[in-house]
């Protein structure tokens, strides 16, 4: 230190002599890039901000069904007897249950029976998904029949998008699709407190319909989660023994590079190609059906393949070759090393890249379309081999619709793909995290 | 210190006519186009240490290599010429070498324990060559190898823990153990203590010397204190060529060759 003051004198001029070499520029330009970065994220945030506020705002009131609390009076009139039930169950699966549960809302609403166009209007409150609801409740129970009983009943799309308040109340009747009169019913619905949004399990288990309240993601899910398991079942196994040979085993020559330099370029495939690759080998050559998950599984399997190749290989490459040395060094042969060691230390990396292609098989629409999985399918799929949709091709068919209530349930569909999404790549980041810490 | 200087002594005193354990006769490595070995012989006497000593791209570590067929993973590599270990070829058709890897154990110049228990480590070569019946037999084998390896004491209430969180020396004690382990005939160490620091260096010295009562071993090393201190015979490679081999007592004191003379006293190397 003393030193230095002594020579400051000298140091100052050795300065001055010193040629300019722009610190301050440096400093200006480290700065400026810092802010080109900061300014990129924060671009970024903003939209995923956009997107994620518009999604959620416009989907999360599909989680909320209306529901109307009705006096259902099981009369023996329609239904006929328990006793005529045991003998033959055609006449309770064909009843009409939708006037059963409009004789309940009249009676609820206090209308006189005879005014056609009031028991009209009031009938339309309720879905009429209630034909199935009220059915199964028969058909667990004969001994309902004869009495009355509280339901809670689905109500119809446009009462549910009326009370989330989704229509304009302001302008003329005749231009929105809930009536004056309709109105009044639903205020004296809601004074009886006899009206109540609930949450909406039906979005989870319902199939296809063409109205919205009925409309649910269940084959969708089930359809989605067979593809999944047949994509793990397959890509998983095979991509992890393509890599480990090519990796390990393999000769390093002009056709291993050929091999390698195609798998690359097959993740760059576009994924609608595999479609169609899909609908000429597997329909139409093996005959298996159309719009079945095992079709759309196999097709997955071909698009995540590569993904999960590439993965597997890099975190095979990551291990350390002493590792390697010293285990060949003891004389464990070329498979025990790679399976007693190379193997469960590249098992995060390779866990991590098939949950990733599974995410993105788990979102793939297009090649679905290609395949038949874009279908009207009402019964949960038993087997793989059954018709079933998948999640993102659901979103697709809801998009389509033109009812308001569909609308709010495109964008509640898009959520729990999104949840589902984020959940597996949250297992991803939390797997590489739990086992990479011990190598 | 004291230790180290009775080691030394011990160095000088070469027996003579010690039965040989490991022959090579103009052993040459081809690495793709460029030849790293032009024709090595040398005797590897039994229950010695020898010490390959030379400077860095001399090809002391390739030598060393051959003599458990190492070099076989890497694929442009070519041996030629002939080694025997007891007289059998050791790149004959009919050696396999899995099991000469049992008989010729090897030692890495960074302590690389795989990322498992100490217990799990030294119980990974017995367990795949089959040396022991039962659970029992397994904890003899794997105690008797950390004994020998001086590291039991420090270890063996902690016998379940991982063997990558131990210390620099230990770990590359615990690789010595896990050599041990599978009862090898020669044990091929290829600079053991380039990664340690002087205090472990010297435990695993001491631990060399002691291991000469049962093993073999060939040391590749960059120090010539520690080629003086632990070897019998000690073998000077220069650019591929064998130099000079000799007691390890005369290649310090009064080495025939320039080029031993000049890199043992720093003139290059």
């Amino acid at each position: 230190m003393s030193d230095a003051t002594a020579s400051g004198i000298a140091s100052a001029a050795a300065r001055s002599n010193r040629r300019d070499i722009g610190i301050k520029r440096r400093y200006a330009a480290e700065r400026r890039f810092k802010a080109y970065g900061i300014i990129a994220i924060g671009i970024g945030l903003c939209f995923l901000a956009i997107l994620l506020w518009s999604i959620i705002s416009k989907g999360y009131t599909a989680f909320w069904q209306t529901e109307i609390r009705v006096p259902i009076t099981f009369s023996e009139q329609i239904l006929g007897t328990p006793e005529d039930a045991l003998k033959s169950e055609t006449k309770l699966m064909m009843a009409n249950y939708p006037r059963i549960a409009r004789d309940g809302l009249v009676k609820l609403l206090d209308i006189d029976p005879s005014n056609r166009k009031a028991v009209t209007a009031a009938g339309k409150l309720i879905s009429s998904g209630t034909r199935v609801a009220l059915r199964d409740i028969v058909l667990k129970d004969l001994s309902v029949i004869g009495t009355t009983q509280d339901v809670w009943l689905y109500a119809s799309s446009e009462l549910d998008s009326a009370m989330k308040g989704q229509y304009d109340l302001s302008v003329p009747e005749n231009r929105r699709p809930i009536s004056d009169q309709q109105l009044q019913f639903i205020a004296k619905l809601k004074a009886d407190g006899a009206i109540a949004q609930r949450f909406n399990w039906g979005l989870f288990t319902f199939g296809a319909s063409s109205r919205a309240e009925t409309a649910g993601l269940g084959v969708a899910i089930i359809g989605s989660f067979y593809m999944m398991l047949i994509v793990l079942a397959l890509a998983l196994p095979i991509g992890v023994a393509a890599s480990i040979y090519l990796e390990e085993f393999a000769p390093k020559n002009k056709f291993t590079d050929l091999i390698e330099v195609n798998i690359n370029n097959l993740a760059a495939v576009p994924s609608i190609v595999f479609g169609l690759l899909g609908l000429a080998v597997f329909i139409n050559w093996f005959g298996l059906p159309r719009s079945a998950s095992l079709v759309g599984g196999l097709v997955l399997t071909l698009m995540t393949l590569p993904t999960i190749i590439i993965a597997t290989r890099a975190a095979l490459r990551a291990v350390p070759p002493s590792i390697r040395w010293a285990a060949l060094g003891l004389g464990a042969s070329k498979t025990q090393t790679v399976f007693h060691h190379v193997l469960p230390l590249a098992a995060p990396g390779i866990l991590t890249g098939t949950i990733i292609g599974l995410a993105q098989a788990l979102g793939e629409t297009a090649p679905l379309l290609l395949i038949g999985m874009v279908a009207f399918v009402v019964n949960d799929p038993a087997t793989p081999m059954d018709p079933a949709t998948a999640l993102p091709v659901q979103i697709y068919m809801w998009a389509n619709e033109a009812e308001r209530a569909f609308a709010e349930r495109t964008s509640g569909a898009i959520i729990i793909l999104l949840a589902f999404l984020a959940i597996m790549n949250l297992t991803a980041i939390f797997l590489r995290r739990r086992f990479e810490r011990r190598w | 210190m004291e230790n180290m200087q009775a080691t030394f002594n011990k160095g000088r005193a070469v027996q003579a006519a010690i039965p040989i354990k490991m022959t090579s006769r103009d052993v040459t490595v081809h690495y793709g186009q460029k030849q790293a070995l032009n024709g090595i012989t040398l005797d590897i006497p039994e229950r010695q240490v020898t010490a390959l000593i030379g400077p860095s791209g001399c090809g002391k570590s390739t030598y060393l290599r051959c003599l458990n067929r190492m070099n076989d993973t890497i694929d442009s590599a070519k041996v030629g010429g002939e080694i025997r270990l007891d007289g059998e070829d050791v790149y004959d058709s009919a050696i396999d070498v899995v099991e000469l890897r049992a008989r010729v154990g090897m030692v890495f110049q960074k302590p690389n324990p795989f990322p498992k228990s100490i217990y799990d480590n030294v119980a990974y070569g017995p367990k795949i060559h089959g040396l022991a019946r039962n659970k029992d037999e397994l904890d003899e084998i794997v105690h008797i190898s950390l004994r020998k390896a001086g590291l039991y004491k420090e270890v063996h209430d902690r016998l379940d823990e991982p063997g990558t969180g131990l210390s620099g020396g230990q770990q590359q004690r615990l690789c010595i153990a896990r050599a041990i382990a599978v009862s090898p005939e020669v044990i091929l160490m290829d600079e053991p203590c380039s990664a340690l620091d002087p205090i472990a260096t010297a435990t695993v010295e001491e631990l060399i010397d002691e291991l000469r009562e049962n093993f073999t071993i060939v040391i590749v090393t960059h120090s010539m204190q520690q080629a003086a201190r632990v070897s019998q015979l000690t073998a000077m490679f220069h650019l591929g060529d064998l130099a000079e081999v000799g007691p390890t007592e005369k290649m310090f004191s009064n080495p025939d060759d320039k080029r031993t003379q000049d890199y043992i006293t720093g003139r290059f190397g």
